[in-house]
């Protein structure tokens, strides 16, 4: 069925960014006003997705399809399946919340807007599109405007951060593009249908390469092809060892920047090895899981903890907490069980909503205290209770409380891998623990204790941010008490997923 | 003989447009002058519409030493779009430094005249005349910016590589006659296909000194050392259109003579031409990244581009040769582009062409540092830009002719010029200060240059469809 | 050998002999004059080859007009003195000599005649015969050298022209 309510979600930021650009530059006000209309529309489109989603099906739904280079079998193919709904809705309404939460930005505000719009696009353009350029084509768009956030309007090591963020992620998408059109010109015809090279996945050749040595190890074309997708994908995650830009970019990043960056780039990682690695390259999927991301996972989850505590900047903490997190991700979906799986997409749309309260939070301290070093607080809960408050909600859905959102995820991702991996299952849960400390540990360091004199007269946190918390608070607590509103449309698609790789597991 | 004059339409239309505007401006007075530029602009826009209406005619004249074919056409649009955009970009700069104005326009006419006759050329002579008529126009208008030294300087450099370059052309073009008996690309063609023993061993050394001879005029390493300096010391929409239009003009002879009518020759130059091509790429991107000035490094990337078209030389065949159109076509509007960014910082006469200059332009010139950031992105290859679509066709194409390592070697490459080109973008957009208020050509015509060069950047990328398809069949029109 | 080639024997040796003197006389004047004694021995081959009109040509526009040219500028600039051995660009010159030599070689011992080598009656060298096949085979590039020339007077009116 041909529908054009994905083509709206993508268009709409975009034309909303050339109508930004058109406006005077000195209105701040209007400016803001209008960007935040723009961000509307798709967040109506988004719950209409939500509400007309038929759960039951495998395939994509709500697609369109037109040839736009038909020289070379190039479409625009936009569609949605249980693996990229959750992601859509994020962005959309994550989208809607940092505009608000950019209204404090007072240079090249224009600028700002325009761009932010623009990556709204890239970003929606991301998760929906089905047609491998299409796909290449907006993950560089995105990638555009995020250096220019950076790099503008970041802290004072903006520059390097900018520029280190680009590097990566520059060589990440070049190596995609390899791989891509090495699938391409192996696929019969040649296209960049995204549903035909996953029909013909059992085309993709496995033979080991004449040149390799190691005969009980396979390593042909589809593990080269999977090994080039993983690093474009690993840097995004960030997996160890490529997550060197993330704590440099989320430092220098602006509050709202930050919330997107870690709310939404972060899952493209994960998203694309599950959009294409899994279904294109299922046997080389089945024959690396275990190490490249079980194991990275597991990794990724005890070393992004550790380096979180021993940071003394809040926002440092935040950003290797979310290399914690990620971790969780790649190691649930490594274990090919319906609870990991499930666990592993739905921890990507919490860590989005949990990870969002959290740099949106430290945005608002830092705005007041203009400094983030964990050590120069002290007592912040008796100045400013109602952030206080917010802010335990916002850690304790991070540690994975019961109740909230956090806790859901994560529980079914250790129950999955327990089945299938009891040892990285076990390493896993040790990084629950070690979550628990270092949030706890920055609880007490921040919010309590005796009240540091020079914040005595802090302002309490304004409408305008609680604007921005309350509906994430809302998913987190909803999602956590009642995870169906989510799981029931992941449930399908990852099954099937699932079943896909499954015969080509080693025994 | 068959005398047609219909196939010299779009050139007479060029060369009496230059020869109007050369005796008018002997007539009228020194405020008047812009008026050159308007019917400049005139007569290549007639060109322009006898181009189009004049599309999938296929006609030969003079004993077929010239063809209209659509290969002919397509080249002549580019070369009438760049001349025309170089027009308007240079109409206020030409007073800002002191350059005479009938001459300026009435020599891009008639550099454009020997472009459109170069790519029309069937012949060797014809062809030979028409890349003079075009040089000596350039070499002049290089040296036009007279109360510079530099200007003079690179006038006299390109001058005398240039001589060279075009006595190694003659030589080769005498060992071709002397080897086939014939100029015309018809007859050689046919000769070269006639089965038969031996050809003469001077018919190698004729094809490799036609091969210098065009790698000189296009730039290729080794033979690149010229363009640097010039590219620096010519007025800068004089670069603009050298950097694009020659560089297309050459390409376009290159690929009627060498592609089509001397193929039978290819698996002789295929060794040559592919180390020409990674040289060109390789060393181009390396200079490129340590040069102070941004027209400099613009040169070496004009270089580095040189070396990705080879590539389609190379991959040859239908699809090499489609792309190697298309990829000029979107490698243009960027370049030249770029290049009237530099022309509209200019100050009074001083150039301001350090990467320094470029700081906070971001912030007092908001929409020129985007157009600026377009163009820098667009030749580094992003999408949904021009020049990774130009850069997709040439890289697919080499993989399908097989040279998968070319095309690997063309990514790296493009990779390896994001830091030259990023650089700019870091300079407009992360330091502060640098341009001050009142320091540009505030022209409306300028800007007007920029802007289609720009649009016509993110159209080549987002709707490349139609291009293509007028690059396919101003291909396959050589058959 | 007949006479024919005797002849020729004795113009090569001259030209040899003399383009030599360009080389290696060290008065700038002396090499000039040795080069329009080469150009002139050049201009008597063409009109043993039956182009009596190109060796007219020949010692018109070479040993006439061009030479004059170089005469002109000689005594303009009155570079007594600074002809200097550069052992360099000796190095580079017999360096590509011999390249030039060694490509001859091969080209010269093949003893392939050009495929259709053109009939040099009496006729084909003269007046007639070249202005017919300028004004008909060869018209355009005749019409387009016309406008090369324009660019060329455009172009050095321009550079030359006194600033105002």
């Amino acid at each position: 069925m041909e529908h054009n309510v994905l083509t709206y979600m993508i268009f709409i930021p975009l034309a909303g960014a050339v109508v930004v650009l058109l406006l005077p530059s000195q209105s701040y006000h209007l400016i803001r006003w209008v960007s935040a209309a723009v961000t509307v529309p798709p967040l109506l489109m988004a719950s209409w997705l939500y509400a007309n989603f038929d759960t039951t099906t495998v395939g994509f739904q709500f697609v369109q399809k037109a040839a736009w280079i038909p020289a070379y079998n190039i479409q625009y193919f936009v569609g949605v399946d249980g693996v990229s709904i959750s992601m859509v809705l994020l962005t959309a309404l994550l989208s809607f919340l940092c505009i608000f939460a950019s209204f404090g930005i007072d240079k090249a505000v224009k600028g700002y807007f325009a761009l932010f719009l623009l990556l709204d696009a890239g970003m929606m353009g991301v998760f929906c599109a089905l047609d491998f350029f299409l796909f290449y084509i907006f993950w560089e768009v995105m990638l555009l405007p995020m250096y220019f956030l950076i790099g503008i309007w970041g802290g004072p090591r903006r520059e390097y951060a900018a520029i280190k963020f680009f590097l990566y992620t520059l060589f990440g998408s070049v190596l995609m593009l390899l791989a891509i059109l090495a699938l391409y010109f192996n696929t019969n015809p040649h296209t960049f249908d995204m549903t035909v090279m996953m029909a013909q996945a059992k085309n993709y050749s496995t033979q080991s390469l004449p040149f390799w040595p190691f005969n009980e190890l396979r390593w042909g074309f589809q593990h080269v092809v999977w090994m080039a997708m993983f690093i474009g994908f690993a840097i995004k995650i960030p997996a160890f060892p490529f997550h060197t830009w993330l704590p440099d970019a989320h430092v220098e990043a602006p509050t709202a920047i930050s919330v997107i960056l870690a709310g939404v780039l972060l899952k493209m990682g994960t998203y694309g090895i599950l959009r294409i690695n899994y279904p294109m390259l299922p046997v080389a999927t089945a024959d690396m899981a275990y190490w490249l991301l079980g194991a990275l996972g597991a990794w990724n989850i005890i070393y992004g903890a550790l380096c979180a505590m021993a940071q003394t900047d809040l926002k440092k903490l935040v950003a290797y907490s979310s290399v914690s997190h990620m971790g969780y991700v790649m190691l649930g979906m490594a274990s090919f069980t319906t609870q990991g799986i499930n666990g592993a997409v739905l921890q990507m749309f919490n860590h989005g909503t949990i990870t969002a309260m959290l740099f949106l939070l430290v945005g608002v301290i830092y705005d007041r205290a203009h400094h983030r070093n964990i050590e120069g607080f002290g007592g912040l809960a008796a100045v400013m209770p109602v952030y206080t408050g917010i802010t335990a909600l916002a850690f304790f859905a991070s540690m994975g409380l019961p109740g909230l959102s956090g806790f859901i995820s994560e529980v079914l991702v250790l129950l999955g891998v327990w089945q299938k991996y009891p040892g990285l299952a076990i390493l896993g849960a040790t990084g629950v623990i070690l979550t628990a400390g270092y949030l706890l540990w920055t609880v007490q360091r921040v919010y309590l204790g005796p009240t540091n004199e020079k914040y005595k007269t802090i302002p309490e946190i304004d409408g305008r941010e609680i604007f921005t918390l309350v509906p994430l608070g809302a998913i987190v607590i909803l999602v956590g008490v009642y995870p169906s509103v989510v799981l029931d449309l992941l449930r399908t698609s990852l099954d099937n997923l699932n079943q896909i790789i499954i015969p080509h597991l080693p025994s | 003989m068959d005398a047609s004059l219909i196939p010299l339409l779009p050139g007479a239309q060029v060369l009496l447009t230059a020869l109007v505007v050369m005796l008018l401006d002997l007539f009228i007075d020194e405020h008047e002058r812009g008026l050159l530029a308007w019917i400049s602009l005139l007569g290549l826009a007639l060109c322009g519409a006898e181009a189009i209406l004049l599309w999938g005619s296929s006609e030969g004249t003079f004993g077929d030493t010239l063809l209209l074919d659509n290969f002919a056409l397509f080249f002549t649009q580019i070369f009438i779009a760049v001349a025309a955009l170089t027009v308007l970009s240079s109409m206020r700069y030409v007073r800002e430094t002191g350059i005479h104005e009938g001459e300026f326009y009435s020599l891009i006419l008639f550099a454009t005249t020997g472009m459109i006759v170069m790519a029309a050329a069937n012949d060797l002579m014809v062809f030979f005349l028409g890349l003079e008529t075009m040089s000596v126009a350039v070499y002049v208008l290089t040296g036009m910016w007279r109360s510079s030294a530099r200007s003079s300087e690179a006038a006299m450099k390109y001058f005398l590589m240039g001589a060279f370059a075009t006595g190694f052309l003659l030589y080769g073009i005498a060992l071709i006659y002397g080897a086939t008996g014939s100029t015309n690309l018809n007859q050689i063609s046919a000769y070269l296909l006639e089965p038969q023993g031996q050809w003469p061993p001077y018919l190698f050394v004729g094809g490799l000194l036609l091969l210098v001879g065009f790698g000189f005029k296009v730039g290729a390493v080794p033979f690149h050392f010229w363009i640097p300096d010039v590219y620096e010391g010519a007025p800068t929409p004089v670069t603009g259109f050298m950097a694009v239009a020659v560089k297309a003009a050459a390409f376009a002879a290159w690929a009627r003579i060498l592609m089509h009518e001397l193929s039978p020759l290819d698996s002789d130059w295929a060794l040559p031409l592919r180390v020409l091509a990674i040289a060109t790429m390789t060393i181009g991107n390396l200079l490129a990244i340590s040069q102070p000035s941004v027209k400099r490094m613009l040169a070496y990337s004009s270089i580095a581009h040189a070396g990705y078209l080879l590539i389609g030389i190379v991959a040859g065949e239908e699809w090499g040769s489609t792309s190697l159109l298309f990829y000029l076509a979107t490698y243009a509007p960027a370049t030249f582009g770029a290049f009237a960014v530099i022309t509209l910082l200019t100050e009074q006469d001083k150039p301001k062409e350090d990467y320094g200059h470029f700081a906070g332009l971001g912030f007092k010139r908001p929409f020129v540092a985007m157009a600026m950031s377009l163009f820098m992105l667009s030749l580094a290859g992003f999408p949904p830009l021009a020049g990774f679509t130009g850069k997709f066709h040439i890289f697919r194409s080499a993989i399908i002719a097989g040279h998968t390592d070319l095309a690997i070697i063309g990514v790296l490459n493009s990779l390896l010029s994001v830091i030259y080109y990023l650089r700019v973008i870091v300079m407009m957009y992360m330091n502060e200060g640098g341009v001050k208020g009142k320091s540009f050509i505030e022209s409306p015509y300028l800007y007007t240059a920029v802007g289609l060069a720009a649009a016509a950047t993110i159209y080549l990328g987002v709707l490349p469809m139609r291009t293509l398809e007028w690059s396919r069949s101003a291909f396959s029109s050589l058959f | 050998m007949n006479g024919a080639q005797v002849g020729f024997f004795i113009l090569a040796g001259l030209l040899i002999v003399s383009s030599l003197w360009v080389v290696f006389q060290r008065n700038v004047v002396h090499s000039a004059m040795a080069l329009v004694a080469a150009l002139f021995l050049v201009a008597i081959l063409f009109l043993t080859l039956n182009a009596p009109m190109v060796g007219v040509l020949q010692i018109l526009v070479y040993a006439g007009a061009i030479m004059v040219l170089f005469l002109f500028v000689i005594m303009f600039l009155n570079p007594i003195g600074l002809e200097q051995r550069r052992r360099l660009w000796w190095g580079f010159g017999a360096l590509a000599g011999l390249l030039l030599a060694g490509a001859l070689v091969p080209v010269l011992t093949n003893g392939d005649a050009p495929r259709d080598p053109v009939v040099a009656t009496e006729l084909f060298g003269g007046p007639e015969e070249l202005a017919r096949s300028l004004f008909t085979d060869f018209v355009l590039p005749f019409e387009i050298a016309s406008i090369l020339l324009l660019v060329a007077i455009v172009g050095a009116v321009v550079l030359a022209k006194r600033e105002p």
